[in-house]
């Protein structure tokens, strides 16, 4: 099953699901590209430049560094992580469980492998573009000198941006399958947004204790924080980077499959 | 509607094959054994009572469920080792409103249309022609969710049938309809037989089975019980007369045990039982309360679920 299933990925059904998405999300734009413009925007001033202001500067693998140029590359990593995993869990569930859009589609020559790798690939194609827009926001606030950032490593970050998401959306879609309904949305918040963003160093540095070590290095966020800081911070590319594409990697084959498993169990009552 | 040319574009091969479906839900045994054909120009009716298998039967037809057994051929495809080109051939009418609320009517249509390779030629005009033939056409920028529940259920089918496939699933199209949007429906299953699709439909309602179905499939436990006319079913699994008799009447107490003496049942709907008859035990039936007043007439299709309600007690 597991080949044909990571073939799906490449199937025109797939694709058909993604662009379905991609109408929908493109016919509100307006409304769409808030988020992702305004909501590092806030975290920046609100944290980089309000917060970052009464602590002025922190250590950072033996240099000091302001507040704002330590956050910018975790809001980059942290808005990737959101955006899959919300897209691939809130809205995913709402057209599974509510639209019952997927059934409409299953109906036709789209089969549920299909309906899960349009998902995974929606959600992060969405994150990747967010990314990218916060990349914008990063720039402007480099033009106004805030920020000094190395943006010539940024494109070779994107790809890692996208698996990063793919990865984040499995976690996403396994949520999807397994809730009992919309009333336990706050199950994964708990178990999975909160430990992963607080052992990730996005907002902070993390504390030297062992067993935060372990966590944090088992944590792709946590990596993919610290790669692209190292990145763009100070133009390096470090073991982080090759760490995060291997957890994801990771994600990615072990979830998605379990995440078909279980969406065929819930939407056809098949195992 | 279009058609591409196959082997079973012939009259005399059917558009639908279903050969020996078997499936197990849950531990349980649900399907067992089912043997199913529809032909072009046929409608076929699915009944039975709850849990006789009817939605797993069509589900699996339709590529939503595994069969664990069998085998399922849609205009001469195997599902499951042609399974693109099965599913190129057939429509879905599901029991729940499964349209694209992001979507108008119109692009309800369009966005279905994406979802088949190869694409549908024309694909503007014939939305048009099916806007039309389906009475959607002032609805057509509206979102469904706007629609009234007759409207939905012609958007539905509309969307099952906008690739021009072979042969169309319709689970319940009817259900929860008013009885004019219920006739608007009939007319446009009739249409669809008239160009020559095989519709196969399963419903509760008897009148919608008798005037819909050209042949009848009764399951029930999972298999197949009879196939046949609405006429040939009644027949041999409810009698020729149902005798209806109010219980609360003068004389009414001795009908049970004159039944129980010729080996007989009968069902009871509130305050009557009725009584399923042949010839023979009609005239018996009159000799013997011929001050009773009861009311004859012939079986319908509820007579005959009840028929298997009373075989499935113990």
């Amino acid at each position: 099953m597991s080949s044909n299933f990571f073939l799906a990925a490449f199937h025109w059904q797939s694709r058909a699901v993604v662009l379905r998405h991609l109408k929908v999300h493109l016919r509100n734009w307006y409304t769409a590209a808030l988020p992702p413009v305004c909501e590092p925007l806030v975290m920046l001033l609100a944290f980089g430049v309000g917060l970052g202001g009464q602590i002025s500067e922190l250590r950072w693998h033996g240099s000091q560094i302001g507040y704002l140029a330590y956050l910018a590359p975790g809001i980059l990593a942290y808005t990737v992580f959101m955006t899959a995993f919300f897209q691939s869990l809130f809205s995913a569930y709402m057209r599974m469980h509510y639209q019952k859009s997927w059934e409409g589609q299953l109906t036709t020559q789209v089969r549920l492998e299909h309906v899960v790798w349009g998902e995974a690939l929606w959600s992060a194609t969405l994150a990747t573009s967010y990314a990218v827009i916060v990349c914008l926001v990063l720039l402007c606030f480099s033009l106004m000198g805030s920020l000094n950032l190395h943006w010539g490593w940024l494109p070779l970050a994107v790809p890692l941006l996208f698996l990063s998401a793919l990865a984040f959306s499995a976690v996403g879609l396994l949520f999807t399958a397994t809730l009992p309904s919309i009333d336990h949305m706050s199950l994964p918040i708990f178990l999975v947004i909160l430990p992963v963003g607080f052992s990730s160093s996005t907002y902070f540095p993390l504390p030297d204790r062992p067993w935060l070590n372990v966590l944090a290095n088992a944590n792709p966020l946590h990596h993919l924080s610290e790669g692209l800081r190292f990145l763009l911070l100070r133009g390096e590319l470090t073991w982080h980077l090759a760490a995060a594409a291997i957890l994801c990697l990771l994600l990615l084959l072990v979830l998605l499959p379990q995440d078909l498993r279980l969406l065929r169990k819930r939407v056809f009552g098949d195992s | 509607m279009r058609a591409e040319p196959t082997r079973s574009d012939s009259p005399t091969l059917p558009l639908l094959e279903v050969r020996g479906l078997r499936k197990t839900l849950g531990g349980k045994l649900v399907v067992d054994g089912v043997d199913l054909t529809c032909h072009g120009g046929e409608v076929i009716g699915l009944l039975g009572p709850n849990g006789a298998g009817k939605t797993t039967s069509l589900r699996m037809c339709y590529g939503f469920l595994r069969p664990d057994a069998g085998s399922i051929r849609i205009a001469g495809h195997d599902l499951a080792t042609d399974g693109d080109r099965a599913r190129r051939s057939l429509g879905v009418c599901t029991q729940d409103d499964t349209f694209d609320s992001d979507f108008t009517v119109r692009g309800n249509l369009e966005q279905t249309a994406c979802y088949y390779r190869p694409g549908i030629e024309g694909l503007p005009a014939r939305i048009d022609s099916l806007l039309d033939q389906f009475g959607l056409r002032e609805y057509a920028k509206s979102k469904p969710t706007t629609l009234s529940g007759g409207f939905k259920r012609r958007l539905m089918i509309a969307r099952a049938v906008v690739h021009g496939p072979k042969v169309v699933f319709l689970d319940e199209p009817t259900t929860g309809l008013d009885p004019q949007a219920r006739r608007a429906v009939w007319e446009l299953v009739s249409q669809l037989r008239a160009v020559g699709l095989a519709v196969v439909l399963t419903t509760h309602y008897m009148d919608e089975a008798e005037r819909l179905s050209d042949r009848l499939v009764l399951l029930q436990a999972g298999r197949v019980r009879a196939t046949g006319t609405t006429r040939e079913l009644l027949g041999a699994l409810v009698g020729e007369h149902i005798v209806v008799v109010p219980n609360n009447h003068k004389g009414a107490e001795h009908v049970p045990g004159w039944l129980k003496e010729r080996g007989l049942t009968s069902s009871s709907v509130l305050d009557e039982w009725h009584l399923a008859l042949d010839a023979g035990g009609l005239a018996a039936f009159v000799a013997a309360f011929p001050h009773l007043r009861y009311e004859v007439r012939p079986p319908t299709l509820d007579d005959l679920f009840m028929a298997l309600e009373r075989e499935d007690l113990p």
